[in-house]
């Protein structure tokens, strides 16, 4: 889970991060009266969409109504189609230079990689590739070894120095809060030669929540705040997407639900649709995914695709003969594509109930792209 | 030879007298797989399905003589079992568990490989050498013996995927799901390095998709002199950017974790890419061809 910039910048001060003195953060722009201000200072959107300082996000204030004045816009803009979390309100921050610096967990490196570049801010993603220290474990962490590399980019001494004491402590954060990403970008290097913390941009691994009730709370407010189909899937454990096209996919595996979407595409359709099955392969599972396919008006017509390797597809037949007796007016065109552990009996079973079982993947596929397209020009 | 798992592996499951491990005793043997053991803390001397349970990992093989491992128990007990199963000498250990933390991949990973030892997972159907043994819960029906080393990052991928190639006389000397985790055990690099090494692999077939670098290391593979024929099919062509879909580390940022780049880096590395499931037997007959093998009678 992505954390907002205040809630980042309070772990790296937790750890002895510099980040600019006296910030605060407000929820309106009546609260700034009562705050002790300095300016110039910055107002900020808390928002978790990136590009926030392109998008008027971050502004320059000068007086307490030029501030409320920001917070006031700020507060009533969606970045990315989010309204702000608050306003953080900063010190202007006199800066000499803009650095990148951040802590990734990383598959190549087995585990975390420190990237760091001398030119950082906003720009950062399209200069060259930053430098890569692989480190793995946090305990794995070598300043000299960090060293050596950064007098290849960096050509501050003093700069250097101060980058591996921050990387080290940046390690801490990951390590104590099972953060997967902890980053830096601007890490600003101020006129008096100090280093600090521009921004801070921290994930945390979500599947850590076990052990940080703090984690947990923060995502179980997410969830509430998802829409509500994708909230039932989540306690049904389905996995959905909604994508853009018309045709409904209710699958099994995410690499076999991402085959079977681009089966549909390569055949002239578009999913509808990523919906998993695979968690919950039962009555109470199926249900929901015709519940929600039937419902949603872009949905022309709907394909199951199952390959039974452990799931048993004639248990499947059983369930979805079921459902399919039972849904609403609203019923779409449904085709069924069962193979595996068990199709045998799955076919007669669906045969005897007046459907029929596809034996390929892609002939289901062209089937159902054009049972969608035949309810489009129905409709 | 295949790669990790060879007929004769000796298997200890963790947490075998919960009900998937009961399951998976049987569908093990009936692999051909020796199951000798079981962990589970506190229920040392009862037995399931005839294997010995022990209270230790380090009970289970000095009584068993194990060498492989299955790891069946929740997300937040994992770590321990593994480190446990590592110490106690085990240099083949599978942890299929989805939804494992991050740090604990990489303390995993860390462990097995400072003791010369391989973690297949997390989030992983673990891995299969067709017609010797399996570790892990693939289904045997999808498999065959034969030369082609496959390797994935999904488990439900896999396995339509090798049931086509099994029926179209393509078999295979191990299959490895490598997870669709970020951090994990035997990494896509690491496991072409092996069926490199494999001499009854002649050919590689690679299941990947959007998001993260494994294609990558597919491709330095394949650019090396002497790198033995690889085919790739990638999945996730039409998934949206910013979305992730259902494996955590399937998720498109920037261009480099698409579809399209990755296919571009391994077309222009000499690797056979297949542009649909479908294709995908014919691909990997035409690098069989390469390497101067014919399909087997389907």
């Amino acid at each position: 889970m992505l954390m907002l910039e205040a809630e980042g910048k309070a772990l790296l001060a937790g750890v002895g991060v510099p980040v600019p003195a006296g910030a605060q953060l407000v929820r309106s722009p009546e609260a700034l009266a009562a705050l002790p201000l300095s300016f110039p200072m910055a107002a900020k959107a808390q928002v978790r969409s990136g590009g926030r300082g392109k998008a008027g996000g971050v502004r320059r204030c000068d007086s307490l109504t030029d501030a409320q004045a920001a917070v006031a816009a700020i507060l009533g803009t969606r970045f990315g189609g989010e309204l702000p979390d608050g306003v953080l309100l900063e010190p202007w921050l006199p800066i000499a230079r803009e650095m990148y610096l951040s802590v990734v967990a990383d598959g190549r490196a087995g585990g975390f990689v420190a990237l760091y570049a001398p030119e950082g801010g906003v720009e950062v993603e399209s200069g060259p590739p930053p430098l890569r220290y692989e480190i793995g474990p946090a305990r794995n962490f070598r300043a000299h070894v960090f060293r050596k590399l950064l007098e290849g980019v960096e050509i501050d001494r003093g700069v250097r120095e101060k980058v591996v004491a921050l990387t080290r402590r940046l390690l801490q954060v990951a390590a104590a809060h099972d953060c997967t990403t902890v980053e830096i970008n601007p890490l600003i290097r101020l006129q008096d030669g100090s280093l600090v913390a521009g921004d801070a941009k921290v994930v945390r691994d979500d599947a850590a929540a076990f052990r940080h009730a703090d984690l947990e709370a923060a995502l179980a407010a997410e969830r509430a705040r998802e829409p509500e189909d994708v909230r039932r899937c989540q306690d049904a454990s389905l996995m959905l997407v909604w994508l853009e096209g018309e045709v409904g996919l209710i699958s099994g595996g995410a690499g076999m639900t991402m085959a079977a979407m681009d089966a549909i595409a390569a055949a002239g359709g578009a999913p509808a649709c990523f919906l998993d099955t695979s968690g919950n392969p039962t009555p109470a599972g199926f249900g929901l995914a015709f519940e929600l396919l039937d419902r949603n008006p872009g949905v022309r017509a709907i394909l199951v695709s199952m390959f039974g390797g452990g799931l048993h597809t004639d248990r499947v037949a059983r369930t979805l003969v079921n459902i399919l007796a039972t849904r609403g007016p609203d019923a779409k065109p449904v085709v069924l594509r069962l193979q595996g552990t068990g199709s045998d009996a799955a076919t007669e079973i669906l045969k005897a109930a007046g459907y029929a079982n596809h034996s390929s993947l892609e002939a289901a596929v062209a089937e159902v792209v054009a049972r969608s397209r035949d309810e489009g020009g129905r409709a | 030879m295949s790669i990790l798992l060879q007929a004769g592996a000796r298997v200890v499951i963790f947490g075998i007298t919960g009900r998937f491990g009961s399951f998976s005793i049987r569908d093990l043997r009936e692999s051909g797989t020796a199951v000798v053991a079981g962990v589970v803390p506190g229920r040392g001397g009862q037995s399931v399905e005839g294997a010995p349970v022990f209270n230790s990992a380090e009970e289970a093989v000095r009584e068993t003589g194990a060498d492989c491992a299955l790891v069946y128990v929740p997300a937040p007990l994992a770590l321990d079992a593994v480190l446990e199963a590592v110490e106690a000498g085990c240099r083949l250990i599978a942890y299929p568990g989805d939804g494992l933390p991050v740090a604990d991949a990489m303390e995993m990973r860390a462990a097995a490989r400072a003791r010369g030892a391989w973690l297949v997972g997390p989030n992983s159907p673990g891995l299969i050498s067709p017609g010797k043994a399996k570790l892990g819960f693939a289904p045997s029906f999808c498999f065959r013996p034969g030369p082609v080393g496959v390797i994935s990052r999904s488990g439900s991928l896999s396995y339509e995927a090798s049931y086509r190639l099994s029926q179209a006389g393509i078999g295979q000397t191990t299959v490895i799901g490598i997870g669709g985790d970020p951090v994990k055990g035997v990494t896509a690099a690491e496991a072409v390095a092996m069926f490199h090494e494999d001499p009854e692999t002649a050919a590689i077939v690679y299941l990947g998709e959007i998001g993260g670098t494994d294609e990558y290391a597919v491709a330095d593979y394949a650019k090396r002199p002497g790198a033995k024929p690889v085919t790739a099919l990638l999945v996730g062509r039409t998934a949206p950017p910013g979305k992730k879909m259902g494996h955590a580390a399937a998720l498109v940022g920037g261009y480099a974790d698409t579809w399209a780049a990755k296919v571009e880096a391994l077309a222009a590395a000499g690797v056979n890419v297949a542009r649909s499931l479908d294709q995908l037997p014919e691909a990997a007959a035409q690098s069989l061809a390469r390497a101067g093998l014919t399909p087997a009678a389907a």
